[in-house]
């Protein structure tokens, strides 16, 4: 979807580099709601789309205004809510339960499932080969014109603007489709774009973006 | 106030946030369903044994034999696997060499995808939004905030991770290090060279 997220290019965000900005995270529970949404998604205890699809749902301005492990605490809460694992109104009634000072519920220890989590965590899952791909390195391709109210993986800046293949990368299922079972697998390719075609003329010496496209978001130019 | 990074007037209070957090994982222990040693794990896999430490041994490696660095920038995945690197978030790795002419710098416009398994979690300016808005659309203002001021001959390649592919950048090996062990080089590979938003330390006393 055309959502806050898709950012590249957007004016008015500032500095990169500020105070702090160079910790992955400042607080404990940042690392621990990270850990919690791959154990979420490791056990099948959340429903719908993935984490990401789902963050992109979150309206604009909560998507701005939160913190980056803000938006994956919301996520995996969707996640859950989804598959009917938590009930509406359950974080709730726990977050008043712990700031009436009642003490967290004892943990319990499982190390199967901690093995499970960094098992899939180590799991390499490369790119499926290529069978049939339209495109070859050295073509010029077009990406098309959408405007796709779901996920995609297409970015808006790049739509409309030629460039070059440069690499086949492999096989992927296209994201855009909601569920793995429906969606096709398509080649990706990695593209070459040059600065002007993107951006203009700028005020920088012409550089090159590179994008990683799945086949149905290109088309041939001519 | 703790450090917020980029978030500037931030209209919720951290504590509701932290709370949240811990209300959500307390929710899911009293139901049985996720166990606090399993947090552990994955907490501390990122906090001890995956971090950007992986990926300097990558580029110090290839910095020292010819041949590794042939086959890490012909089939990425492969290479650090025999290191023992790999898993999610980097199931495809492609590694892209600086030269010369050629500076490479990875950003990810529509999320914060990032190697995991070379160079642990991304650092918050990686997931803020003034990176992903600009490195594709600025990226010489961008590298200048970082000190790193690209003569004009050098083309800059942004690599925006749009899809299952991650990237690792292979700096530079500095001048002056011709002596230095594969060990002492590791410590010049910084998490930032590896992105592409700083060059490698000097090995210069």
């Amino acid at each position: 979807m055309d959502g806050i997220h898709d950012l590249g290019g957007m004016h008015g965000f500032g500095a990169v580099v500020t105070p702090g900005g160079d910790a992955p995270y400042h607080q404990r529970w940042e690392p621990r709601v990270f850990a919690l949404q791959v154990l979420v998604g490791v056990e099948g205890l959340g429903a719908g789309p993935g984490g990401r699809a789902t963050r992109e749902q979150m309206d604009p301005v909560s998507y701005l205004e939160a913190s980056y492990y803000e938006r994956w605490l919301w996520s995996t809460e969707q996640r859950l809510l989804r598959k009917g694992t938590i009930a509406p109104g359950e974080v709730e009634a726990m977050m008043e339960r712990l700031a009436a000072g009642e003490p967290a519920p004892t943990p319990h220890s499982d190390p199967d499932q901690a093995a499970r989590a960094v098992a899939w965590l180590r799991e390499v899952v490369p790119l499926q080969p290529v069978e049939r791909a339209r495109f070859a390195p050295g073509q010029r391709v077009r990406v098309r014109r959408m405007r796709p109210a779901g996920h995609t993986r297409c970015p808006r800046y790049a739509r409309g603007a030629a460039g070059v293949v440069a690499h086949v990368r492999g096989a992927d299922s296209l994201p855009d489709h909601a569920g793995p079972g429906d969606a096709p697998v398509e080649p990706v390719y990695a593209v070459a774009f040059r600065s002007e075609e993107l951006w203009g003329q700028g005020g920088e010496p012409a550089w090159t973006v590179m994008l990683d496209l799945w086949e149905s978001y290109l088309e041939e130019a001519g | 106030m703790t450090e917020r990074g980029h978030d500037h007037h931030h209209p919720r209070l951290d504590s509701e946030v932290a709370l949240r957090a811990s209300a959500l994982e307390a929710l899911l222990a009293e139901k049985g369903l996720v166990a606090a040693d399993a947090i552990d794990a994955v907490v501390e896999l990122y906090e001890r044994d995956v971090g950007p430490q992986n990926g300097a041994k990558v580029v110090a490696r290839a910095w020292t034999d010819p041949a590794f660095r042939e086959r890490l920038l012909d089939d990425g995945t492969k290479a650090i696997a025999e290191l023992g690197f790999g898993g999610a978030e980097a199931d495809t790795l492609v590694a892209v060499a600086n030269t010369p002419a050629v500076h490479n710098v990875v950003v990810c416009t529509l999320c914060s995808c990032y190697p995991w398994p070379v160079l642990g979690l991304p650092p918050t300016w990686y997931k803020s939004p003034p990176y992903r808005a600009r490195m594709v659309a600025e990226p010489r203002a961008v590298l200048r905030e970082f000190g790193v001021e690209l003569p004009e001959e050098v083309a800059i390649r942004v690599w925006d991770s749009s899809a299952e592919v991650r990237y690792l950048v292979v700096p530079m090996r500095p001048a002056g290090t011709d002596g230095l062990t594969e060990d002492a080089l590791r410590a010049l590979v910084t998490r930032d060279c590896m992105i592409g938003t700083a060059v490698p330390l000097t090995g210069a006393p």
